[in-house]
């Protein structure tokens, strides 16, 4: 069990609609009902209510000897009769049985009794230790988190300190020094809790330090709440997982503790004057003084062991259901294994490899769908994409519909959410569990520059050899952040040479590095640059690396997942002008992913639009632009200012993207549409070509019933001026 | 440097915490060691008042100095490597623990290198392959983290040692046969510790590796999330480089951690010491304090502390070199 100390806000959001836990309001500790959370729960409960009932359980008294019926008594030899010494006798500890459950110790005591006590004793100083030193670290923690400076700098050293200085030493001499520490558990929890608060502190700094520059608590700072305040209403309750699972992370370490120094003598002998109380540690250590090991009396010191381990598991299992809480990444496939399971997915093999639980596809026609336009290089047929398994499956994508030709560039925007990098992840099977493709299929009309036959390849189909060798070669893929696609610990001239080395085996390892050089030529970056790692560059030159190492190896297709929106403007307009030159010059085609429309305009030759993980509109960018015909895309035109041109009111989309988990009826963008007829809360428009156009709709609008508002009927300038654009 | 240094100075405060502390608490509750000292004078007759005065003199307790001039003596006797005298043993605290320490050393190292390079590796596997049947790792390992390690050693002591009843594969007292071996260069004496050893170090890595283990699996999960291992992915790169990728990067922070793991480790392996009857420091550390030696019990809270902080300054030493955005901090 570990406490992740990665800031929530560090983490970033899992794909697909997994919830991740919103920090806006309070969040209650909802725990995943796993298997092993349920365990956890069930023992600790068991140990709770033995601690609490245990007393009345125990069938005698923890210290009650019967020497004269509860030990065996062995004859010394050479004593007793025969002999002129008087019979002398050594005990020996009696093994289970109905009246001794657990047998009995070599001091004729039921152990069975004294393990109820001990329990209560043990778990009784663990939890209070445990709360102390919760308290102590959430006072620490989050003064330095929140007051920052000085008294940040002074708290985190001083728990930094107590951090370095081990525990369990310090705890030795403490409760070795402190007279009759035994005798008071309130002492013993305290002396545990001072050599226990350190790590938690240090995890709830950094929480409350991320937490503390979030927008709500920054806006309860404007508006003049006072620190007390927003600490108690605006951070703490934000910390609560954190607090849970430092304080059962905190218990474990306590009761470890505690059975530690107990064993040690130092936490006070039930038989000592004045008393302390019978524990776990306390029986250990009678067992082992007494040579409970080699004498063979197992059910002496096995019991008390077995319960540390027993309570210890419980304790990590709850808050295994706490950092899968707090860290939605570790939960990931966990949960819907037997989901999984049922729908014939192995979860091991899906890293990498989406899989694919398509119906017996019909026979496929592998040619191309000629319609007099340049010819398709990578062809997307009826692809849907779920999040999840049977019952618990989110559609993310729905019989999407792709063609992206070669040397062109097609476009897809929406929102996010939308489902166009899910849609783009999953075409080349780089989807992560729990993605999987449900349907569809996906045509590669492979045509290498160089060598090589034309072929067509499925890759849907295609198994992991085959996608690995394709991968990269002829697809390749730019994501939205150049700083988290490279590997932060390795040398950008390492990452080429990983690229070159795998796929041109034939290359020298100076060619290589000769060629990684010309490649950052080719993106306007000096070669010295092979020996930095990625975080001695700049952002933008960061992203024309990453765009150089998509071309390494001169692919036929680009995926660029919103490439420089990471950026700023001007930085992006210089990436994005050569990324076109390069276009050019190269010819690749280049599916460009983002939900910047005004952008797809001067880049794309053909855009599509997604909404709620379907293909909403289709056309040639121009047309599109210009002449909306969705009330979508429209909304999501008026959301960007132009340049220049006549000033229009920017009127943007109401409401929200929609909650893939539960979409509207109909038509998914009903409930924000400004022209919504009754058919479009009932029936899913589909996708359908408009008299005489090459573009696309799935809009109820256009079916004919109605007038088509004036908006979403502007002259389309590509059949105005049709063979303008190639 | 400006982060290594920063780090120097956090363990120099530890230090100077610790010795602080270790100076401070008998002068503060001297109770203890002068009641024990009491104690072993009357077995050799009455102790009066002034016998009581006399002992605490004796033990520098109530003595007429000021307290700042008892510390700066303390001090300046620590730095010349005078921790004060053991009477149980009747020798000076400092060269007793210089004794004591190849022992532990020996053990902490071999144990703490191997837990943590198998349970890398064991993590790593456990987070690539999940969701197949290596998954029972993981509640295995849950369960080895919350056995005390002095537990686990009379367990495996019952069914492998000797000194037990079951197998008697391998010793299990002490650190070699007294006996039998005289120490030395000699090859019969080196077979003797290794095989005493096997015991304690198997203990304290099986208690120790569900650690390295379950943060290593969590972290290689938290990272195979990254997006560049998506793009090692989508880069065609065999899934061993793909592996290699996201371990290497998860193995930051459990390096990071490795402070709060290796103070587990010594406190576990203080006890294993003890059911070995492994001549350590801390089989030292209980024998003194059943004797109530307290000079010897604080110069081994000192050492073992000083020892945790030179580790601890390694494994800082470490991180910069593995990672190149704190080298460059650095």
């Amino acid at each position: 069990m570990t406490i992740n100390a990665t800031p929530i806000s560090e983490l970033a959001p899992v794909p697909g609609p997994l919830p991740v836990p919103g920090l806006h309001r309070a969040r209650v500790l909802i725990l995943p009902r796993s298997p092993k959370v349920i365990a956890g729960v069930v023992i600790l409960a068991i140990f709770g209510l033995v601690a609490i009932l245990g007393r009345w359980l125990a069938p005698y008294s923890p210290n009650a000897t019967d020497t004269q019926h509860w030990v065996r008594r062995v004859l010394v030899e050479g004593t007793g009769p025969g002999t002129n010494i008087p019979a002398n006798y050594y005990p020996l500890p009696l093994p289970p049985s109905a009246a001794h459950l657990l047998g009995t110790t070599v001091f004729a005591q039921d152990v069975w009794s004294q393990l109820l006590s001990a329990t209560q004793a043990t778990m009784f100083v663990g939890l209070l230790a445990a709360a102390i030193a919760t308290v102590l670290s959430v006072l620490v923690g989050v003064a330095a988190g929140y007051l920052g400076g000085n008294a940040d700098e002074g708290l985190s050293l001083f728990s930094n300190v107590f951090l370095a200085i081990p525990g369990l030493p310090l705890l030795i001499v403490l409760a070795d020094y402190v007279p009759s520490a035994g005798s008071s558990v309130l002492l013993v929890a305290v002396i545990i809790a001072v050599t226990a608060w350190a790590y938690s502190a240090r995890v709830l700094r950094a929480q409350t330090l991320s937490l503390r520059n979030r927008d709500f608590v920054e806006a309860a700072r404007v508006s003049g709440e006072g620190s007390l305040r927003i600490i108690l209403v605006e951070v703490l309750p934000n910390l609560v997982p954190i607090v849970a699972a430092s304080f059962l992370f905190t218990t474990l370490y306590a009761i470890g503790a505690y059975v530690a120094i107990a064993f040690l003598g130092l936490a006070g002998s039930p038989t000592s004057y004045p008393p302390g109380l019978w524990n776990w540690g306390e029986m250990l250590r009678e067992a082992f003084a007494n040579n409970a090991v080699r004498g063979g009396w197992w059910w002496w010191w096995a019991p008390p062991g077995i319960c540390v381990a027993l309570l210890g598991t419980g304790l990590a299992l709850l808050n295994f259901g706490i950092d899968e809480f707090i860290n939605p990444r570790l939960r990931g496939a966990g949960l819907s294994r037997r989901a999984a399971r049922k729908a014939g997915i192995n979860l091991s093999t899906t890293f990498g490899l989406t899989p694919v639980i398509r119906p017996a596809r019909e026979a496929a026609d592998a040619g191309q769908s000629s319609d007099g336009m340049a010819e398709a290089v990578l062809e997307i047929r009826k692809l849907s994409v779920d999040y999840g398994y049977g019952d618990e499956a989110v559609h993310a994508v729905v019989d999407c519909d792709l063609v992206l030709r070669r040397g062109q560039v097609l476009g897809l925007a929406g929102e996010s959410g939308s489902g166009k990098t899910t849609l783009a992840l999953a075409a080349l099977r780089l989807l992560r569990s729990p993605g999987v493709v449900t349907a569809g299929e996906v045509l590669f009309h492979s045509q290498p520059s160089t060598e090589g036959p034309r072929q067509t390849i499925d890759l849907l189909a295609a198994d992991e050899r085959q996608l690995r060798a394709l991968r990269w070669s002829e697809i390749s893929v730019v994501l939205q952040s150049a700083a988290n696609s490279l590997n932060p610990v390795t040398t950008i001239g390492a990452q080429f040479d990983d690229i070159l080395r795998v796929h041109r085996p034939h290359l020298s390892g100076a060619e290589r590095w000769r060629r990684s050089g010309e490649l950052l030529d080719l993106v306007a970056i000096n070669g010295d640059r092979l020996r930095s790692y990625p975080h001695e560059l700049s952002g933008g030159m960061r992203q024309r690396a990453m765009i150089a190492m998509a071309l390494a190896l001169e692919p036929q297709v680009m995926i660029l997942d919103e490439p420089t929106t990471a950026l700023d403007v001007v930085t992006q307009r210089e990436i994005l002008e050569e990324l076109m030159g390069l276009r050019d010059r190269l010819g690749f085609a280049a599916l460009f992913i983002t939900h910047d429309l005004s952008l797809l305009v001067e880049l794309a030759d053909e855009i599509a639009v997604m909404y709620a993980g379907r293909l909403m509109e289709r056309a040639p960018a121009a047309s599109l632009f210009h002449a909306p015909r969705l009330p979508y895309t429209h909304g999501l035109l008026h959301c960007f200012p132009p340049m220049h041109g006549a000033r229009i009111p920017m009127t943007g989309i109401p409401g929200s993207p929609p909650d893939l988990r539960a979409l509207p009826s109909g038509c998914a963008f009903h409930p924000r549409c400004a022209w919504a007829m009754p058919r479009c809360r009932e029936q899913v428009p589909r996708l359908a070509r408009l008299n005489g156009s090459s573009r696309e709709v799935a809009c109820w609008l256009h079916g004919g019933e109605a007038a088509v508002p004036a908006e979403l009927a502007r002259p389309d300038p590509a059949i105005t001026r049709r063979g303008s654009r190639p | 440097m400006g982060a290594l240094v920063r780090r120097l100075g956090v363990y120099l405060l530890a230090a100077w915490v610790a010795v602080t502390v270790s100076f401070l608490l008998p002068r503060v509750v001297p109770g203890n060691p002068v009641a024990g000292a009491v104690a072993r004078a009357s077995q050799s007759g009455n102790c009066n008042s002034p016998c009581v005065k006399a002992i605490e003199e004796q033990l520098g307790y109530n003595v007429h100095t000021s307290l700042w001039a008892q510390y700066l003596e303390y001090w300046a006797n620590l730095l010349h490597g005078d921790l004060g005298h053991s009477f149980s043993e009747n020798a000076p605290v400092g060269s007793l623990i210089l004794s004591y320490l190849p022992w532990t050393l020996g053990l902490l190292g071999v144990a703490t290198a191997l837990s943590f390079v198998a349970g890398t590796a064991i993590g790593t596997l456990v987070a690539w392959h999940r969701g197949s049947w290596i998954d029972w790792v993981m509640p295995v390992a849950t369960f080895f983290q919350a056995v005390p390690y002095f537990f686990l050693a009379l367990v495996l002591v019952l069914i492998f040692g000797q000194t037990g009843t079951m197998l008697k594969w391998f010793p299990s007292l002490f650190g070699y046969d007294i006996y039998v071996v005289t120490p030395g260069v000699n090859w019969p004496y080196y077979e003797s510790v290794i095989s005493h050893a096997i015991l304690p170090v198997v203990t304290v890595i099986l208690a120790s590796i569900a650690g390295f283990i379950m943060s290593m699996r969590n972290q290689v999960i938290t990272t195979m999330d990254e997006d560049f291992v998506l793009v090692a992915l989508a880069k065609g790169l065999p899934a061993r480089t793909v592996v290699w990728y996201a371990a290497r990067n998860a193995l930051l922070p459990v390096v990071a951690n490795f402070t709060i793991a290796l103070s587990l480790v010594v406190a576990g392996q203080i006890l294993v010491e003890i059911v070995f009857n492994y001549p350590g420091i801390g089989f030292h550390l209980y024998d003194a304090l059943g004797k109530l030696d307290y000079a010897l019990v604080q110069g081994i809270f000192v050492v073992i502390t000083l020892v945790v902080l030179a580790a601890n300054l390694l494994a800082d030493i470490v991180y910069v070199l593995i990672d190149p955005r704190a080298r460059q901090a650095a």
